[in-house]
C-alpha cells in the first residue's frame, strides 16, 4: 500500500523526532546508570526533603493544567496532557 | 504516637512555672533533636495514622489579543477562581483511599463572543471535577498498586475517567518505577458560532473524544545528594479534537467564517527528565527539562528551574522560572490566512509557534510538629495545620498573552 506524502512526511518527522530523543537522552541516562552510589538509609537526609521530592509541588497542579490548555505541548510532567476538560 | 507527645508537652508548658519551663523546654528540644534526626521515619509513622486534607485556592487571569472564538483576533480577557480539597485517608498501614475535589468559576470575554462580537469579560461558566482513588502497598513495602475513577462536568461537556497505577522499587530504595495508565471519556455538547447555526450550514462529525495516557517514570538516586526521573507518555486522542465554536476566517473572498475543523485522531508523545540537587545546607537546585512532538506537527522544548533557599529545615522560598518554546501546528494560520482548500485549519494560537517566559515566587512552610493544633469541639480529635504553601507567577507568550496567578494552599492532619 503507498502511503500519502503527508504521512510519509510525519512518519519523517516522527523518526527525527526520536533520533533526537536517543541522541539526547541516552548518553545522559548512561552517565547517570555510571555515576550510581549506593546510598544507605542513614545518608538519606537530604534525599529525604520536602523539596527534593521527584514530583511537582502539589500547589504546581493547577498550574500544570493551565500550561496545558495555553500550550500546545503537554505531559510529561504530572499534569494534564488532554482530555477531560473542554479544551485539546 | 510521637507528634501527639510532643503537642502534649508543649501546651503542657502553659501551667508551668519559669524553672519547670525551662527544664521542659531543653527536655522537649531534645525530643526535637531526636526526631529532627529520623524525621522521615517519624513522617512515615504518623501519616499511616492520620487523615490528611489539603486545602488549595488559586486566582488566574490573562489577557491578549488572539482569541480563537473570534478566528485569532480580539480579545482573550479570562479570570478563573478555582479550589480543590485533596483528602488522603489511610484505611490501614497498606491501604488508602483518596478524594480529589476541584471546583473552578470562570469569566471569559472568548466565551461570550460566540454569541457576540461585543467584547466583554462577562461570560461565566462553573467546573466540577470529582476524582476517587484507591491505592494498596504491598507486604514487602515496596511495591503498590490502585486505581481511579473520577467525572468532570461543565456547561458543555462532561466527561469521565478512568485509570490505574503500579509502582516497584528496589530493595534499596534507590531506583524506582512507576507506570500509569489513564483513560477520559468526554461527551460535548457541540455550540456553533452565532451566524453558523442555521440548519446545515456546519456539521462535526461527532460529539466525543476518548484520550487515553499511558506513562512510565523511572527514578533513580545518584549519590546522597541527588536524585533524577525520566518520564515517557503517549496520549492517543480520538473523536473532536477541535472546538466547534471556535471561527475561522479564508481570505478575503469569503466574508462569512467557518468552524475550526481538525483531525479526529492525535498522538502526543512527550518525554521529560528531572533532576533534583541538595547543593547544600540552605540550598535545593530542582531542575526540569520536557521534549514534545504530536501528529499535529508541534515540536516543544521546555526548561523549568526552581531554586528552594532554606532559611530552616522546614522553612523555604523558592524562586523560578519556566522557558517554552513549541513550534506550530500545521493547521495553524493567522486571522484570514487560510486557504478554502485546506482540509483542516485553526487560528487557535495555543496551537500556534511561540516562546513563552513564566517566572514567580513561592514559599514553603511545613514545621515537623505542624503550625498549630485545634479542636472543633472539646471532645473532638486534635488537628493540626501541618503546612502552608504560598506561590505567585507571572506568564507572557511571544504572541501578546499575558497571564499571572496566585496560589495558597495549606494542610490539616486528624
Amino acid at each position: 500500500m503507498k502511503m500519502s506524502q503527508p504521512t510519509t512526511n510525519r512518519f519523517r518527522i516522527a523518526f527525527t523526532y526520536l533520533k533526537q530523543l536517543c541522541l539526547l537522552f541516552l548518553p545522559l541516562c548512561l552517565l547517570v546508570l555510571a555515576s550510581c552510589q549506593t546510598v544507605r538509609p542513614y545518608e538519606r537526609m537530604y534525599l529525604n526533603d520536602a523539596d527534593m521530592a521527584l514530583k511537582l509541588r502539589q500547589i504546581e497542579g493547577y498550574e500544570t493544567n493551565i500550561h496545558a490548555y495555553r500550550e500546545g505541548a503537554a505531559g510529561a510532567n504530572g499534569g494534564k496532557a488532554g482530555g477531560g476538560c473542554g479544551c485539546n | 504516637m510521637w507528634l501527639q507527645l510532643i503537642q502534649g508537652r508543649m501546651s503542657n508548658l502553659g501551667h508551668s512555672n519559669h524553672s519547670t519551663n525551662w527544664r521542659r523546654w531543653l527536655r522537649c528540644l531534645c525530643v526535637l533533636g531526636t526526631l529532627f534526626a529520623g524525621k522521615q521515619s517519624l513522617y512515615a509513622q504518623s501519616s499511616e495514622e492520620a487523615v490528611d486534607i489539603d486545602f488549595l485556592f488559586h486566582y488566574y487571569e490573562q489577557d491578549g489579543n488572539h482569541s480563537a472564538v473570534t478566528g485569532g483576533i480580539g480579545t482573550e480577557e479570562l479570570s478563573d477562581i478555582a479550589s480543590n480539597i485533596i483528602v488522603n485517608i489511610p484505611l490501614d498501614s497498606v491501604r488508602r483511599f483518596g478524594i480529589h475535589t476541584h471546583v473552578n468559576h470562570y469569566s471569559s470575554a472568548s466565551t461570550d463572543n460566540i454569541d457576540s462580537y461585543i467584547s466583554s469579560a462577562s461570560s461565566v461558566d462553573n467546573h466540577f471535577t470529582l476524582n476517587l482513588e484507591y491505592e494498596k502497598t504491598f507486604s514487602d513495602g515496596h511495591q503498590s498498586l490502585g486505581g481511579n475513577v473520577g467525572g468532570g462536568l461543565e456547561s458543555d461537556y462532561i466527561s469521565t475517567s478512568f485509570g490505574a497505577s503500579w509502582w516497584r522499587e528496589n530493595a534499596e530504595s534507590s531506583r524506582s518505577l512507576t507506570v500509569t495508565a489513564k483513560a477520559y471519556l468526554d461527551t460535548w455538547i457541540v455550540i456553533f458560532p452565532e451566524e453558523l447555526r442555521a440548519p446545515g450550514l456546519v456539521s462535526v462529525p461527532t460529539n466525543k473524544r476518548r484520550s487515553f495516557h499511558v506513562s512510565a517514570s523511572w527514578a533513580q538516586v545518584v549519590n546522597p545528594r541527588l536524585q533524577t526521573a525520566l518520564t515517557l507518555e503517549t496520549v492517543f486522542q480520538q473523536g473532536l479534537l477541535s472546538t466547534p465554536f471556535h471561527r475561522v476566517y479564508f481570505g478575503d473572498l469569503v466574508e462569512l467564517p467557518t468552524i475550526e475543523r481538525l483531525p479526529m485522531m492525535r498522538w502526543k508523545i512527550p518525554l521529560g527528565i528531572r533532576a533534583h540537587y541538595f547543593a547544600n545546607d540552605w540550598l535545593v537546585l530542582r531542575g526540569s527539562y520536557r521534549m514534545y512532538w504530536d501528529s499535529f506537527s508541534i515540536f516543544g522544548q521546555t526548561l523549568s528551574a526552581d531554586i528552594p533557599i532554606k532559611f530552616s529545615p522546614f522553612f523555604s522560598v523558592y524562586p523560578f522560572y519556566r522557558f517554552h518554546f513549541q513550534t506550530a501546528a500545521r493547521y495553524f494560520a493567522p486571522h484570514g490566512e487560510h486557504l478554502e482548500t485546506a482540509e483542516f485549519y485553526s487560528s487557535d494560537y495555543d496551537l500556534s509557534g511561540f516562546v513563552s517566559h513564566k517566572f514567580g515566587l513561592g514559599l514553603n512552610y511545613a514545621p515537623l510538629n505542624g503550625i498549630f493544633s485545634f479542636r472543633t469541639s472539646p471532645q473532638g480529635a486534635t488537628n493540626t495545620l501541618r503546612q502552608l504553601n504560598m506561590r505567585g507567577g507571572y506568564y507572557l507568550r511571544s504572541d501578546g498573552l499575558r497571564a499571572w496567578t496566585v496560589s495558597l494552599g495549606f494542610g490539616i492532619r486528624r
